[in-house]
């Protein structure tokens, strides 16, 4: 083997990506060669000076990076879901298409003329929301009309019924009314100990657009707080929520357990925070861990 | 040729089945080291989290992101030194995993088939650097933007105020010429060097021989050997 031949192999002996036959020639070489011994100490030396070059990335990236990707795939989850299935729960399609085909069948009923028909207009008990399908003048001054009716039942239960807990996580999540989700947190959070419930709370504390539903799911999250999940997601919404409100909150939450490697996460809110009061209750939060206020 | 000397060396003197043995064991170690520094987690509790994620759990995909992202931002940070670029390319990889995850079949490690999205992801952002030849006089860091020469891991510069300019200028010069290097010789000697990545896994993340990877990296040290000869 030519010293030529080794100083070539000397990057690829230093990364161990040579073969054993490959190594054994070079370093026989090695044992002989004087230069090239030195060669491969300058070929060490270049990649220290090398590792000098990489950069680390800053505290607090990783945790935004997470929390936009997540609340990313919550708002494709949520435009992904077809339309039907936002209004009917999964676990309910098959008593949804029963009622579809009983509902066919009544209206088909109704559009057979078996003779003259009264149709019911229901009762106050069960409010109705219709829509007129069909007319029918008859001579006798009468008139057929063909609904279409959206019956409201009311179901009542306890959060340890299945379909009430889902009703309610539904309601928590797809409800358009603020309102409603506000009151599912409520009630939900005397079930905080089911993996199912928690979950909802955190996909709500994540990316529910109102803030007030947002700060329900963190307070029902409050006996959490030393849960590994629930103080990651704190962590993002720390850094990503636009309410200072929320920040707060979450600030007071992760506090009560303190952890070191919470203080990254302080330290560049810190650095970014524009709100005064939140950044008093994070530097105070960095002094009752004995942290630095800046990253260096 | 010379007489051997201080610092040869000394296993060579032992039988070659010996040495033999010892490499396989040195190449075991390696690759060990390497796998449990990209996930922490058992074969056996990620399989069921990628089938479970693969379901449609949520809960498991978040975990089976949490085991791999730090690598993956590492790399991306690494490579493009701006919080901004490295936040979209994680991004995207990720979301390019959740979105073909069902195509997942097991024929290879979950972490080579992530890794070959990232470096996809990282590939396309370096070609389109390289189309656009920018290069940013200042890079994002814990106080926010400052100078590329000064945000290079200045904390491990010694405090000899001369010894630490040349520090500076080593990894001001280091960069240029790194920018200098073709996006696929950039990334492999970023996966090599600064990853710890073996090259028999870079080739399989790019869909590529061990060989031509070798080559690759072969190539990118030449280069910059030989543009940093000056400084060393």
């Amino acid at each position: 083997m030519t010293c030529q031949q080794v100083r070539e192999q000397l990057p690829l002996f230093v990364y161990g990506e040579l073969s054993f036959e490959e190594e054994e020639r070079l370093e026989q070489h090695l044992v002989a060669c004087r230069s090239c011994r030195e060669a491969l100490e300058r070929e060490r030396a270049w990649h220290s000076a090398l590792d000098r070059a990489a950069a680390a990335p800053p505290s607090g990236l990783l945790a935004q990076c997470r929390g936009a990707l997540f609340a990313n795939l919550d708002r494709q989850k949520l435009r992904r879901r077809p339309w039907l299935t936002r209004l009917v729960p999964p676990w309910n399609w098959k008593p949804a298409s029963a009622f579809a085909l009983m509902a066919t069948g009544f209206v088909l009923a109704r559009l057979v003329p078996f003779g003259p028909t009264r149709v019911p207009l229901g009762s106050p008990a069960e409010p109705v929301a219709a829509q007129v399908r069909y007319l029918q003048p008859d001579p006798s001054g009468k008139v057929r009309i063909l609904l279409d009716e959206t019956r409201q039942r009311v179901v009542t239960g306890s959060l340890e019924d299945e379909p009430i807990r889902r009703l309610l996580l539904t309601a928590a999540s797809a409800s358009p009314d603020p309102g409603l989700r506000a009151i599912s947190m409520d009630v939900l959070r005397a079930r905080t100990e089911s993996p199912e419930v928690r979950e909802a709370l955190l996909q709500a504390l994540r990316s529910d657009p109102n803030p007030g539903v947002r700060l329900k799911a963190l307070d029902a999250l409050r006996p959490y707080a030393s849960d590994r999940r629930v103080r990651a997601v704190l962590a993002e919404v720390l850094l990503s929520d636009e309410n200072a409100g929320v920040r707060i909150e979450a600030i007071d939450l992760l506090t009560q357990h303190k952890e070191l490697e919470l203080a990254g996460v302080f330290q560049e809110l810190l650095h970014k925070e524009q709100n005064v009061y939140v950044r008093d209750r994070c530097q105070k939060a960095l002094r009752d861990m004995n942290a630095s206020l800046e990253t260096f | 040729m010379e007489s051997p000397a201080s610092g040869a060396p000394d296993h060579l003197t032992f039988p070659r089945s010996i040495r033999l043995q010892y490499w396989c064991v040195l190449s075991v170690l390696r690759e060990a080291a390497l796998s449990t520094e990209w996930s922490a987690a058992s074969e056996a509790d990620e399989a069921a989290w990628i089938r479970a994620a693969q379901r449609g759990d949520r809960e498991a995909f978040e975990r089976l992101v949490r085991s791999y992202d730090q690598s993956v931002l590492r790399l991306a940070f690494n490579l493009v030194r701006s919080a901004e670029d490295a936040r979209d390319i994680y991004q995207e990889t990720f979301l390019r995993v959740y979105k073909n995850l069902h195509a997942f079949r097991f024929d290879c490690s979950f972490h080579t088939w992530l890794y070959r999205i990232a470096t996809n992801v990282c590939l396309d952002w370096l070609r389109k650097k390289k189309v656009r030849r920018e290069e940013p006089a200042a890079v994002e860091t814990e106080d926010g933007p400052r100078d590329r020469t000064e945000a290079v891991a200045e904390s491990q510069a010694t405090a000899n105020p001369e010894r630490r300019l040349l520090s500076l200028q080593l990894q001001e010069r280091i960069e240029e010429v790194l920018a200098t290097l073709t996006p696929r010789e950039r990334l492999v000697f970023e996966l090599r060097h600064y990853q710890g990545l073996r090259l028999k896994a870079i080739g399989e993340m790019l869909g590529a021989s061990e060989e031509a990877a070798k080559n690759c990296l072969f190539r990118a040290t030449r280069k910059m050997r030989q543009a940093l000869g000056d400084f060393l």
